[in-house]
């Protein structure tokens, strides 16, 4: 299982929207957070979602400890199981 | 996680001190138009053998100041040799990185991006133009140095703070009080840390907040 975590608040939503296209992934709630998981790999375009690099750079509320960030650049966002 | 009261009312005034009384006022007083509003003109007193001194307030707005003292006969070179990198009070090598030496600084509050232009404006005309305008995540930034080098930020909220950031904040200091309690804390350390707390508290945070309405 892959799981991370990003606040929602107005910038970031739109990471949550491209993380949700993908079928294998799975965008919950928990509180104020948007819960994004899935079995294997989760990749977010960094394009895709408009962020600008700011908001890109600091989405990342949580990463569960059985996943972890392979990728984070002005492309993509790549979390993986650990 | 704080049960004290909160009886502070912002920054009384912050110090700094200058070699260039008179780029100092232009600056703050011709350039940015903060007024002038009070000044010590003092004989050096005291056990060390402190210099005469005078020491004078600009105003950022809502009644806070930045103030300076200059000291008669003091030499620039006390805060580092001139020339290298840094300010007046603190001076770097050339191998100390820009991160470092940015790091620390004062941001003023605009209310609105029309603000932010028109001191954009004044210090473009000015012998200190805007070296950078940064929207970043949620307000948009100028920055310039001052005379004394001082790094020199006017910032804007681009929208107002959410509860949940409050609530962000606080999981991500206690996460963060947590990871660097232990050897070698790392980003991902932080958000791992993080995510168990969003787990164990961010659903009844909510919960607290709809019955709180």
């Amino acid at each position: 299982m892959t799981t991370l975590y990003v606040l929602d608040v107005p910038e970031n939503t739109p990471l949550a929207k491209v993380a949700a296209e993908d079928p294998a992934v799975a965008v919950g709630r928990i509180g104020p957070y948007f819960e994004i998981s899935a079995n294997g790999v989760i990749v977010i375009d960094r394009r895709a979602t408009g962020c600008r690099h700011a908001v890109w750079y600091s989405a990342v509320g949580g990463v569960a400890r059985d996943s972890r960030i392979t990728q984070h650049d002005k492309n993509a966002l790549r979390v993986e199981p650990a | 996680m704080t049960e004290l009261d909160h009886r502070v009312q912002g920054v009384d005034h912050v110090a700094f001190p200058t070699f260039d009384p008179a780029a100092t006022v232009r600056f703050y007083r011709d350039v940015l138009g903060f007024p002038v509003v009070h000044s010590i003109c003092a004989a050096g007193w005291g056990p060390e053998n402190h210099p005469d001194f005078i020491h004078f307030f600009f105003d950022i707005g809502n009644g806070d100041r930045i103030a300076f003292f200059y000291y008669f006969g003091a030499d620039p070179a006390i805060g580092g040799a001139p020339g290298e990198k840094g300010d007046v009070y603190a001076r770097f090598g050339p191998d100390v990185p820009e991160f470092f030496v940015r790091s620390r600084h004062l941001a003023i509050h605009v209310d609105n991006e029309d603000d932010l232009l028109e001191y954009r404006r004044r210090l473009d005309a000015s012998d200190w133009p805007v070296e950078m305008q940064i929207q970043h995540e949620t307000i948009e930034s100028i920055y310039t140095h001052d005379p004394n080098g001082y790094m020199f930020e006017i910032t804007r909220a681009m929208r107002p703070v959410t509860p949940q950031e409050d609530l962000d904040a606080t999981l991500t200091i206690d996460a963060l009080l947590d990871v660097v309690a232990e050897p070698e804390p790392t980003f991902g350390k932080l958000l791992a840390r993080k995510a168990e707390l969003i787990v164990e508290r961010a659903a009844d945070w909510e919960l607290a907040q709809e019955a709180g309405r």
